[in-house]
Order: C-alpha cells, then structure tokens, then sequence
C-alpha cells in the first residue's frame, strides 16, 4: 500500500524535542530498497571522511563540523513523500552534492594551517565566497577552489536549522547591528569568532548579493589578509547588470581578478580548461531550461528543492568545474523525460500552480516539498532557480577569448539571487509577472525574508500587481538563518491560514498541518 | 556667544525641503536636479541653467505609506524620502539622479518611479540610475566617468538643453569650489581650544549648502564667515569633551544638537551630508578633461563604506584618526541610521579599529532617521559616553588617556 504517492500520513514521523525521524518512510518494497541503498552510500561517503586523522581533529577544533552528523537526515527531509523517478532524481544530486561537499572539507582540512598544514597543497588553493559564481576560475584546472563559507555557514543550516545562531549572537556581540542578513553576519560570526580553516594563496571575494553581503566580506577580508597574511582580491561585479554600459567595466574586473590569482599562484590561465567549462555551462542551462519548460506543463518534473538546491551548487558553486555535474545533468534530464512520457506526478494531487519568488528560509529548505505534499501546492519554479539562460561562447577562437571574459563577467553579474536582488525593479518585479503568465501559475508565494532590504523595498509594488492581475499573492516571513524569529512551524503557519481562511481549503495530508520540528534537524 | 546674524536664516531654509530659495531658483527658470547620495557629483548638476537639491525629508511625521511600500526593515530615510515624495513634497524637482548606491536608496527611488510621485504632468521628468564604482582604482574610474556622462550629462544637454561642454564644466567646479572653500574656512575654527562657532552652528550652514542652490548662498556664508573671524567665544568653554561625529547620513537638524547638549562637542562632522569629505575643494589642472578630474576627486575622497577594496576600507579608518588629530577630538561616535546595512558593517568594524588600534574612546550608535523619537535613549548614551571619556581623562592625566 505505502507504494502508492501520498499513502502514508507524514507528519508521524516527527516526535516532539526529537531531532531526528521515528522511522524511515515505507515506499514500496522497490524504492524502499533502493532509498535504502543510497543511505547507505551516503553512510560510506561521511565513514570515508571520518576516518581520516585530521578530519577528525577538524571535528574536535571546529564547532560546525558536529552540524553533518545530520547529513543523513537532510536527504531524509527532502524526500519526504517522494517514489520512482523522483525519489532517484533527488538521490542523483543529492548524493554528488554531499560527495562534493565531503570533498572540499576533506581539502579544506588538508591545507589548514590548525589542521592538515600542507603548505604545498596550500599555495595552490584559491578561496572563493560561498554566494560568489565561481566563473572565473574555470581557466585554472591546476588550482583548487574552496569555499570556506560553504561549509561552514551555508550548508549548516541545511542540516540543522539552529546551526548558525551561535554566530550569528557572535557578531552581535561584537557589535553589529541585529538588523542585517542572518547570512553574511552568521559568515562574519565565524571570522570573528576564527572559526574558519586558513589556508591559500590568496582569495577572491565579490560584492554578490546584497549591502549585507558585500560589507560581510569586509570583516572577512581583515581577517585574511591583515591577520592570516592571505592577499584577497575583491571582485566588484556591477548591480545594474542588465546596462549595456557596465559590461566593459565588470569584465575588466574579471581580468583583474585572473592576473591577481596569477601573480600570487604562479599558475597560467588555460584557455582549453576554460571552454571544456563552459561547454558543462552551456549543458547545464539547457538541461534546466527543459526541466522549466516542463514544468509550464501540466506534468512538471523537476521542481520543488530537486530544482532549487541542486542549480544553486551546480550553477553557481560547480559552474562547469566539476565533470559529474554534467552526469548528473543528463541522467536528472533523462529522469524528467521518462517521468513527463508517462505524466506522472510527485504527488496524489496538485491543486495549485505556483511561483515561489523572494529569497527563500535557508532553515527550512524543505519547505517546498511540503507544499506539495501538505496543500498540493506545486512549486514550479523558485527565484534563485531563474538564473541566466544565455548560452556562453564555447569554441576556442581568438574572438570568443576575448568574448569569455564578457561571459564570465556576465555569469558573475548574474550568480544566483544577485540577479533578482540587483539589477533593478525590472529584474525583480517585472520579470516575476512574465514568469506567471509563462508557467500558468495562479498563485505567487513569495518569500519575505525580513532582512532582504532589496526584497522588502518592494514590497508594497508586488501587492500592487498581484491586486491588478488577480494573482493570489501569499508572503511568508522568515530571517533566513535564524529560526529564533519564525520558526518553521510559523513558516507554515502563514501558508496554512492563507489556504484556510482565503482559499478556504483542507490540506491533503492533514498530519503536515502543524509539526513538532522546533528541535529537529 | 553672540548668535551668528544668519543662523536662523539658514534655521528656516532646512524646515522644508522646498524652501526658499529653492522657489526663487525655480523663478529663475533653472532646472532642479535632485540627487540622493554623495556618490553623484555635485558639480555635474549645479550647470549654468541647473541647481541640484539633496533630498531629505525635515519634520517627518507619520511614514505609513511608504512603510507599506518598503516594509518596517528600510532604514527610515529612505522610507521618509518616499513618504514626502508621495505627499508631493519633492514636486519642485525636475529630474532625480541616484546612485545604485545602497540597496534602500535604490528602492526608494525606483518607487518614487513607480508610483510616478513627481512626474505628473511634467514631460521632460527622466529618473537615472547610476552605477558607482565599488573600488577606487582605474577600471573603476572609467566606469564612473562613463557613468557621468551617460546618466547625468547626456540626459541634463539632450533634455534641458544644458550647456555641458568643457568650459561649463570648469565654471561649475569653481563655483562648488567656493562653497567648499567657505565651508573649510568656517570650520577650521573647530579646531580652536575654545571654538567660536559650534558644531551645531556648522552643521546648519554645511546642510544648507547641499539643499540650496549655491549661487544664492554664497552671500551669506561670506557675510558669517566674516563674521565669525571677530566673534568672541564665551569666556569659559561650555564643552566638556571634542568628538568627531561619523557614518551615515544626517540631515537632521536636531542631531548634533542633543550630542552637544550632552557636553560632547562636534569637532569635526565625517558623515554623509557633512564637510568631511563632502566639501573639500576638487583641484583642477590642466592635463585631464574636468569630468575625469571630478570623477577621480569623487572616487578618492569618497568615504561610503560600500567601497570594498582594502585599501578604501583602511584608509576609512585612517581617515577618522586623522581628522581625530587635526581637530584634538578625545574620542569617536559611530552613528547609524537604523538597518542601514552599509553603516552597521562599517560601525561595528571601524568602532573596534579605532578603540583598539588607535585607543580612542569610541562610542556607537544606531539612530531613528529623526532623533526626536529616541531623544531620551541617544542623549543617556551620549552623556554616559562623556562622562567615561572624563573619567579616562582623570585617571591618565591627558587628552586621549
């Protein structure tokens, strides 16, 4: 029976101050085995990790490491409810996803002066913000690009959702106004608080998405390169992106940005490596503008988190760098095809079709499968889903060199979230009615994150439309990293009043309603 | 001290963003150019023919509308720019240049767009948004100047019909010379052991100079500045500590009132709407075109915190201990305006270098946009931050501890 979509009531697997689930989900005796399995997988990925010496000094000297003993967990999370194609599709890029972050801890580790200290691997790292397109290295296939933030404060909320709040109050402490992103104030909690690996010949920040982000770097940067000796690069990618007269400037920045890494690597830019990167880039926009031109259907594939975690890594983090990225790719496309052939569908019932716009809780990532499962409401496409679709020059010629550094500059401009937080109203306001209209959808939620002042300076305009075009508009609040000020169940809370009182509707799966998450994982 | 003959004069002309002489401008048939933020070029709209007013929003009450626009999270000047915008209190301008300085700002203005606040009935109203360069180097010297011409020149000749050629711009940048000139040399008296002017007094005729047309002012601060070379200052100094007053906008009036009615003597004014940086002279010479000469002098002097490489980020700081120096200031007040994204980094970090680098006393704060509604919490922590500076003084014997 629990084969079937939507036959086990979800909300019993949550047990109150418990962090973890009471039981696995029973989906058939063919999924259940094979969800099974990539547990198992994903087990011998974090027992790979584990048992080496240093990473488990790692874990002992650096209090977010504890954060991935939920790992299993958050796969867990995200997919809740799900069978056949689904099930593998978010096992595909999960699973990559978690080997590739295991990876760059496992580097990170390796070349931190506290931990590993392996100077010579250490020269050759280039570190780079978590938020930053990651476009300009693509030219440097000999050097390493680690994030620090990455896995120190972004992927830690994902696993557990109370993570950050020791530094975020950190920086609080130190003096910084409560008021900003819980995002770039959690990164310079951690910075404060010297709590990230050091290690790198030199690093690469970018003004990405926000006032918040931009200034956070500040107190990154007087860390590492003031204190930990580490020249950093600050690349300034321009806000009005879509101006023609900007692009001269922000591709200078990008050759600015390469003979930097250059002079203090000792490494030469490689064209070949460049454009081998940008065919994956190229592959990658095109698997997912298919994924998003099924999803204008009435059988929607890949949607929900599947969508929007895997383009924030595979966009922004991997940008063509990582050949099993464009694996995945395929076999995701090749899911979503089979899938669409045969009009399935991820949950029993879909009821609405909406646009989830804003900037979404990083706490509550899952949110969006719970729309689906609770209300049917099917997320067809996110905001920090709607990157760049603009396919970049991929053939080695002496015009398309010259042509890379406007791409490159171009990608960097349009990193994730940056593209709608910057860029003006058009990009951010305009542009979500079209995608109404392009998708069929009838609803809009959209993401207030109280501490998006790009975002909140809208507010009132979206209201606006949404009256004029009879779109049933839902704002959900949230702070982002910062489960303190909304809760997940205060999250849901406004979307269960909304479907009650406005559309007057009952959820599909009731047990979903209100859950005892304040303490899980 | 005897009060300064125009003080109430240039009182008056900062009650209402349409003042005065904004009107007698307006008769004049000169254009206004309204502008948000110091990273546009004052020179670039002060063209035989224009004027440039600064907006800000004196005596706001009520921000109802422009909360349900922007959200409670905007920092309250730009949510007070878009209320009075939307009363129609910003109807004389004929033109808004802004920056894509700041997230809010920005807001602010593409809602005034929106919401068509200005523009009715006007045909010629453009809004232009530029991009400002985040770092002070040559790729970002050349992306201002591009931006200059693009988004305040080219719009101000093929619109207005203005004059922008070489020898129009070296006229405007003399002019906004001379008020720089006269502003340096009425505050060069803070600097005095017993000042003749205070720092309120200053900050009036520096705020009118950012709202006025110039070639209306210059009359009377010539006339104060005369004034002030025989004013006598009272026989004993009422102050009790000289602070250096820094970070985000201030354009109320009121604000360094209460700091100075604590005992703490404005000394120097490093804040957006002040004369550090915003009125040092832009020397000329003769080898560049002038729009690249502004550009560079912008780019340079410019102390917003969202210029991001190191060495605009140290030097902001350097910026602070110098002017601490040159004024005798025994200590350093970081303000906000509240959820000023910007000025929170900018405070936190810069209040920490100042203390522990550079061993000033440092006090900071986060402020409504009209300090009449914390008046009681500011002047509690300002008179605290006075008394702890006297008591350092008394235990170390001296200036600075």
């Amino acid at each position: 029976m629990a084969k079937k979509i939507g036959s086990e009531a979800l909300g019993r697997f949550y047990k109150e101050g418990s962090k973890v689930r009471t039981r696995r989900e029973w989906r058939g005796v063919k999924d259940t085995a094979y969800d099974f399995s990539r547990w198992l997988v994903i087990m011998g990925t974090l027992g790979k990790f584990i048992i080496k010496p240093r990473n488990m000094k790692a874990m002992l000297r650096y209090r977010w490491m504890a954060n991935y003993l939920a790992v299993p967990m958050m796969v867990d999370r995200h997919t809740q409810g799900l069978r056949g194609e689904y099930l593998r599709m978010c096992h595909a890029e999960q699973d990559l996803i978690i080997d590739d972050v295991a990876k760059l801890l496992d580097k990170l580790f390796k070349g931190d002066r506290r931990i590993g200290n392996d100077e010579e691997f250490s020269k050759k790292v280039v570190l780079v913000d978590e938020n930053e397109m990651t476009a300009v290295m693509m030219g440097f296939p000999m050097l390493e690009t680690l994030s620090r933030e990455t896995p120190s404060t972004y992927v830690p909320v994902l696993l557990n959702q109370h993570s950050m709040e020791y530094y975020m109050d950190i920086a609080e402490e130190f003096g910084l106004a409560p008021d900003v992103c819980p995002m770039p104030e959690a990164e310079a909690g951690v910075s404060i608080n010297d709590d990230a690996p050091v290690l790198g010949a030199c690093a690469i920040q970018c003004n990405t998405t926000c006032d918040g982000s931009l200034l956070g770097n500040g107190v990154i940067s007087k860390r590492l390169e003031l204190e930990d000796g580490i020249p950093v690069f600050q690349l300034a990618a321009p806000l009005r992106h879509r101006e023609d007269d900007v692009q001269e400037y922000a591709a200078q920045e990008i050759r600015n940005a390469i003979a930097f890494i250059e002079k203090h690597t000792g490494a030469k830019w490689d064209w070949d490596a460049y454009f081998e990167c940008a065919k994956r880039v190229n592959l990658a926009t095109r698997c997912r503008q298919e994924w998003l031109d099924m999803n204008k259907t009435d059988y929607p594939q890949v949607f929900g988190s599947n969508l929007a975690l895997y383009t924030e890594t595979n966009y922004m983090a991997i940008c063509g760098r990582v050949p099993a990225f464009a694996k995945v790719d395929r076999k995701l496309t090749k899911l979503a095809e089979k899938a669409y052939k045969k009009k399935k569908m991820m949950a029993k019932e879909y009821r609405h079709r909406a646009i989830i716009w804003g900037v979404q809780s990083h706490y509550y990532f899952d949110f969006l499968l719970w729309l689906l499962n609770c209300w049917g409401i099917v997320p067809l496409t996110d905001m920090l889903s709607m990157v760049s679709t603009k396919e970049i020059a991929e053939v080695d010629t002496p015009e398309n060199r010259e042509q890379a550094y406007y791409d490159m500059a171009w990608l960097t401009e349009n990193m994730i979230m940056r593209n709608r937080t910057h860029g003006g109203y058009k990009v951010l306001l305009d542009e979500l009615w079209d995608f109404v209209e392009e998708f069929n959808a009838d609803m809009v939620i959209l993401w207030e994150h109280m501490s998006c002042k790009a975002l909140d300076g809208m507010h009132g305009m979206f209201e606006d439309r949404a009256r004029e075009k009879g779109i049933n508009l839902v704002w959900v609040e949230h702070d982002l990293f910062d489960p303190r000020i909304i809760s997940r169940q205060g999250v849901r809370d406004q979307i269960n009043n909304y479907m009650r009182t406005v559309m007057r509707e009952e959820p599909i799966d009731p047990s979903l309603e209100v859950l005892p998450d304040d303490q899980s994982w | 001290m005897k009060d300064l003959k125009h003080l109430l004069y240039f009182e008056n002309l900062l009650l209402e963003a349409n003042n005065e002489l904004v009107a007698q401008a307006k008769k004049d048939n000169k254009v206004c150019v309204a502008f948000t933020c110091e990273s546009v070029p004052e020179p670039l709209l002060n063209l035989e023919g224009t004027f440039s007013v600064r907006l800000r929003a004196p005596r706001t009450g009520s921000m109802e509308m422009s909360t349900y626009y922007m959200t409670s999270f905007l920092c309250e000047y730009t949510r007070a720019l878009l209320e009075r915008a939307l009363e129609g209190g910003f109807n004389f301008a004929d033109c808004v240049i802004s920056p894509d300085g700041c997230s809010m700002m920005n807001r602010c203005v593409e809602n005034m767009e929106l919401l068509k606040t200005m523009n009715k009935d006007k045909d010629k109203f453009f809004y232009e948004f530029m991009e400002i360069p985040m770092k002070c180097d040559e790729n970002g010297l050349n992306l201002y100047i591009l931006q200059c011409r693009n988004h305040i020149l080219k719009p101000l000749s093929e619109t207005f019909g203005i004059d922008t050629s070489e020898k129009a711009l070296r006229k405007a940048v003399e002019e906004h010379n001379r008020i720089c000139e006269l502003i340096r040399a009425i505050g060069d008296f803070r600097k005095e052991e017993n000042p003749r002017i205070t720092g309120y007094e200053f900050h009036i005729l520096t705020l009118a100079t950012y709202v006025a047309p110039h070639y209306l002012l210059i009359d009377k601060l010539e006339e104060t500045l005369e004034e002030l070379k025989t004013r006598e200052p009272d026989a004993v100094n009422p102050y009790r500590v000289r602070v250096v007053l820094t970070g985000s906008e201030i354009d109320d009036m009121d604000y360094v009132k209460l700091v100075e009615s604590c005992g703490a003597y404005v000394c120097a004014d490093r804040f957006c709407l002040g004369s550090l940086p915003g009125r040092v002279p832009i020397e000329l010479n003769d080898d560049d075109d002038i729009l690249t000469q502004v550009c560079r002098h912008y780019i340079t002097h410019s102390q917003c915190p969202r210029y991001m490489n190191m060495p605009k980020m140290t030097g902001r700081r350097d910026y602070i201990n110098e002017l601490a120096k040159e004024y005798n200031a025994d200590g350093i007040i970081y303000e906000q305006v509240k959820f000023c994204d910007p000025w929170a980094y900018e405070k936190m970090v810069g209040g920490r270098v100042l203390e522990d680098d550079y061993n000033y006393p440092v006090l900071t704060v986060d402020r409504p946009y009209s300090i009449d509604s914390g008046a009681g919490q500011m002047r509690t922590r300002v008179q605290a931050f006075v008394e702890s500076i006297e008591i350092k003084k008394l235990q170390r014997g001296g200036i600075n501890g």
